[in-house]
């Protein structure tokens, strides 16, 4: 197969995921038991402590369906909805926050989603794979139990109970970080980025470990096993050093699923992390999608799980790309 | 996530609570910290922080009520009263079928960008709201209430307008009834040069009336600072006093388990519907956390609606008053009570919350109908002891007795009575229904075939509910009822409440929300044009009790043109909410808990049981009251 001819085919298949992603994304809130309209109403009747007449709720729900662009059959809010996104990126205004659109509201909540979930994960899987190629290269050395223990330890501990357990002990028995932080508001500057940084580093830390346990499992049993191969014997039995065998010959073979896990985990960044953003009372999407799922804000859903669609399909598509760079098997297939 | 935090969170936190608490001298926002009050945000993170614009959907939980705008008329939550805000006085009735109204505004009261406010904004306000009805998403109060292009300038602090319909509550539609108003008057001198673009217009920061300015927001809508005006004096309540914090900060502490260890530390000041348990711990752990009193059942209970259920009464067997009745007394609410809220309730037998403003006008006067209230069987279903067995039951269940009301405090806390719990009872109303037990314990329908029910309750968003909900649900099924509860989100939680086709029975509170002697306020649905077949899938927009007595219709439509709070009206809503409690046609529950512990450390004097100077909510805006009463403690 040509490189021409293999490029074109992953784009294809990316295409088409994207379609039939998107597709997805504008029928499923459709048919979830919420309706926006009647959410909204029901929080301005709440307001009213059940005041309004019901001739005003009929003539604001007629207003809203108007607005909301909810008017008409699916068939053409479906085609209105693809024009839209495809050719303008817009997803038109929130109906939960209208009129504020929902790529404002997304775009103001993804650079922290991204900053952080970014950062910890590059880190968490650098340090959990290094650490695990350790573990695994020297697995019949006490230390590399040691440091399988560190992985077992940390790996089942669910999320929040993890979080939890940080925020305790960092932020209440030993107070160095604050409990609820306030972000900076206004310009940028150097001390109010210096005060994100320090705001933004216990859920930092926490889903560094949340995510180096796992890490460290699977490199470990990958260079386990790895270390056996023949090819490895063969260089220990060439002389090669120890640095050599580890990073040249067990690294870069046992990397490779875990290049294809980094992948797909930076995709998925773009859900945004819940827990951590409830926690840790940190911006992101996170809890956007999860305000719009339980207010059956459609728009602010399709904005959201379109862009995540994008993300993991990138991600899907940059690893077909680049694995025949990275494995050359697969380059001379 | 509940349950696990109060299982297996609750002892972590206990082991680890260390008392860390200690003095801030400045808040992360960089105010000091004792002249800044901080309260925790109502609705926790907002996604459209900049949205200020009262015309549309905005960011209201910020403060904006309580602290940027001003109304017409305010209530004090005290006595449930109005008073003139921005008003001179009450509006002057101009016809004998009040219709017409003039309305006098205070001189001297400014914007705080140092603009006077004048009737020009009111009028444009109307103007406006009109003009871009179907484009603005906030103003259908006043568009459906107000007659188009009926008001008129007389000068600049006076103007006249006339409504739609006889108005006898014009003073709590166009000013506050309860907790705000959505009638917001706007600058016009800000808004008019936007011309169309007003319908998008964000206004933020937010010019404002109140005494207190925006001093800055999170974009990411997490805390909102305000700043009290140099010039607070001549603000829409400057005339009430001086509030006293200089700064107060909005803001969302996050989990309620963060936000537990938050104010054990002193962070924050008040608490928005902690749980329980939370405060429980908290408490322990810092002396300067408190209740609302106390003594049990320990919280506010003065809010305007009330738990209850609600049936879709269109439904067999929903329509018997039998099967209603069988399932009210099915219900064992000591038990409820204590299990999913330990005890921390106020039970309230009529159709209305028991509050020290209602029980005069609604409970006091309906006493010997409830005592002598008598089913078809000549059954008496009242139990006047409620409050006391409930007291006992405490106490043997170890509530130490310091902690329990006496005497008549017995009735002030835990209410005036409920209904008995007789198994015995309800079975015979169920048989007489003509619905008898299974084989496998529950009841069946009358031709002997299984009966099934759904029973939505809120999901998490409301966990006061939720818990009240699966307790009650629980106690149907020993009873023998064969329900299903079904938690839903908040949007599908309004679907249900007004689509018939979708409902069986739910836990609700939006048709019950009478704060003082206005019932018309929650009530005024009920006519027979609210009411559809049982399997109808159209949009109720009213009448979510799904009443279909004449008589009450007629009592409503009667009492529309009646003066609130005159005897006959009084009456008129007392006869409803007997025809309502005879026919068991919503089994109400108990008042609103509502858990607003606060803490002492910094400001003091806040509205508590024994120094009801307004309700305690920090999201009404009575809350104004609360700025002006509270104390700094000198930390």
């Amino acid at each position: 197969m040509g490189v021409l001819q293999y490029v074109a085919k992953r784009v294809g298949l990316y295409l088409a995921v994207l379609f039939i992603g998107l597709t997805i994304t504008f029928l499923l809130p459709r048919i979830m038991p919420t309706n926006p309209i009647d959410g909204y109403i029901g929080q301005i009747q709440a307001r009213a402590s059940g005041a309004l007449t019901a001739e005003a709720i009929a003539q604001l729900r007629a207003n809203l369906e108007e607005l909301y662009g909810l008017r008409g059959d699916l068939f053409s809010q479906y085609v209105g909805f693809l024009q839209r996104v495809i050719f303008h990126f817009d997803f038109g205004p929130s109906f939960a926050f209208y009129p504020q659109s929902v790529s404002q509201i997304i775009f103001t909540a993804l650079p922290w989603t991204l900053g952080l979930l970014l950062v910890s994960t590059v880190i968490a899987w650098l340090l959990g794979n290094l650490v695990g190629l350790v573990a695994g290269y020297f697995h019949t050395k006490r230390a590399g139990s040691v440091i399988e223990i560190v992985g077992i330890l940390l790996y089942p501990i669910p999320y929040y109970i993890l979080a939890l357990t940080v925020i305790l002990l960092l932020s209440y028995v030993i107070p160095l970080f604050p409990l609820s932080p306030s972000f900076p508001a206004g310009q940028m500057t150097l001390t109010k980025f210096g005060m994100v940084i320090f705001n933004s580093l216990l859920p930092a830390l926490t889903l560094i470990l949340a995510g180096f346990g796992w890490n460290i499992l699977s490199m470990k049993a990958l260079a386990v096993a790895t270390t056996e191969e023949p090819y490895v014997i063969y260089s220990r039995l060439k002389g090669t050093s120890n640095w050599t065998r580890m990073m040249s010959y067990v690294f870069r073979n046992a990397m490779l699923p875990q290049v294809t896990a980094l992948a797909l985990s930076l995709g998925t960044i773009f859900n945004g992390a819940l827990l951590t953003e409830m926690l840790f009372s940190y911006p992101g999407v996170g809890l956007i999608m999860r305000t719009a799922a339980s207010a059956g804000d459609y728009n602010v859903l399709y904005g959201a799980i379109t862009i995540s669609i994008i993300a993991v399909a990138t991600a899907g598509l940059v690893i077909d790309l680049i694995y025949p760079l990275l494995d050359p098997r697969i380059r001379h297939k | 996530m509940a349950k696990l935090s109060r299982y297996l969170l609750a002892p972590l936190a206990a082991v680890l609570l260390a008392g860390a608490s200690y003095a801030q001298d400045m808040t992360d926002v960089g105010t000091p910290r004792n002249q800044t009050l901080i309260v925790q945000t109502f609705d926790g993170k907002t996604a459209n922080p900049d949205a200020q614009n009262p015309l549309n959907n905005y960011a209201i939980w910020r403060g904006f009520r309580e602290l940027g705008w001003s109304f017409l008329w305010e209530m004090d939550t005290a006595t449930g009263k109005s008073y003139p805000e921005l008003a001179a006085d009450m509006p002057e009735v101009l016809n004998p079928e009040h219709t017409k109204f003039r309305i006098k505004i205070r001189p001297g009261v400014y914007w705080s960008d140092g603009v006077e406010f004048t009737v020009d904004d009111i009028l444009y306000t109307l103007d406006t709201s009109f003009k871009y009805k179907d484009k603005l998403s906030f103003v259908f109060r006043a568009v459906g209430y107000i007659k188009e292009g009926s008001w008129k300038k007389i000068d600049n602090y006076t103007f006249e307008v006339e409504t739609q319909a006889p108005a006898y509550d014009f003073n709590t539609v166009m000013g506050v009834y309860s907790w705000g108003s959505l009638f917001v008057p706007v600058p016009k001198h800000i808004f008019e040069p936007l011309g169309d673009q007003v319908v998008t217009f964000k206004n933020a920061p937010a010019v404002t009336l109140g005494p207190y300015k925006i001093k800055e927001f999170d974009p990411n809508g997490s805390w909102q600072l305000w700043e009290k005006r140099d010039d607070w004096q001549r603000s829409g309540w400057g005339n009430l006093g001086e509030p006293k914090p200089k700064y107060v900060l909005y803001k969302d502490f996050g989990a309620e388990e963060t936000r537990t260890l938050a104010f054990v530390q002193n962070q924050y000041d008040e608490d928005t519907f902690m749980s329980p348990d939370s405060i429980a711990a908290a408490k322990a752990k810092n002396p300067a956390i408190e209740t609302f009193s106390p003594t049990l059942p320990y919280h506010d209970m003065n809010d305007a609606c009330s738990y209850g259920i609600y049936f879709n009464q269109q439904k067999a067997p929903f329509d018997k008053p039998e099967v209603r009745w069988a399932l009210a007394l099915s219900l064992d609410l000591q038990t409820v009570g204590i299990t999913s809220v330990s005890g921390q309730f106020k039970p309230a037998a009529l159709p209305i919350a028991d509050t020290p403003i209602t029980n005069p006008v609604f409970y006091k006067p309906l006493e010997s109908f409830l005592n002598d209230l008598t089913l078809s069987d000549g059954y008496k279903p009242f139990n006047a002891n409620f409050g006391q067995e409930l007291v006992d039951k405490l106490k043997t269940q170890g509530t130490p007795e310091s902690e329990l009301p006496t005497g008549d405090a017995v009735k002030a806390g835990f209410g005036a009575g409920w209904w008995k719990y007789d198994l015995a009872e309800a079975e015979k109303l169920m048989n007489a229904a003509g619905m008898k037990k299974g084989a496998d314990g529950f009841y069946t329908k009358p031709d002997g075939s299984p009966w099934t029910f759904e029973f939505t309750i809120p999901s998490d968003w409301n966990k006061v509910m939720q818990r009240v909900g699966f307790s009650v649900a629980d106690a149907w099924r020993k009873a023998g009822f064969n329900v299903t509860a079904r938690q839903v989100d908040n949007g599908e939680f309004t679907t249900v409440q007004q689509t018939n086709a979708r409902l069986d029975a739910m836990v609700n509170w939006s048709n019950t929300c009478v704060y003082n002697s206005n019932w018309l306020n929650s009530w005024n649905s009920f006519n027979a044009g609210f009411v559809k077949p049982a399997d109808s899938t159209e949009v109720l927009n009213g009448n979510y009790l799904r009443v279909t007595d004449p008589a009450i219709f007629d009592l409503v439509k009667a009492s529309t043109s009646m003066e609130i709070g005159s005897d006959p009206f009084v009456k008129n809503g007392q006869e409803i909410a007997k025809k309502l409690t005879l026919g068991m046609q919503e089994i109400n529950l108990m008042n609103i808990p509502t858990t607003i512990p606060t803490n002492s450390t910094y400001w003091k004097n806040y509205p508590k049981q024994a120094n009801f100077y307004a309700a305690p909510y920090t999201w009404w805006s009575s809350f104004k009251k609360t700025l002006i009463n509270i104390e700094p403690t000198g930390k």
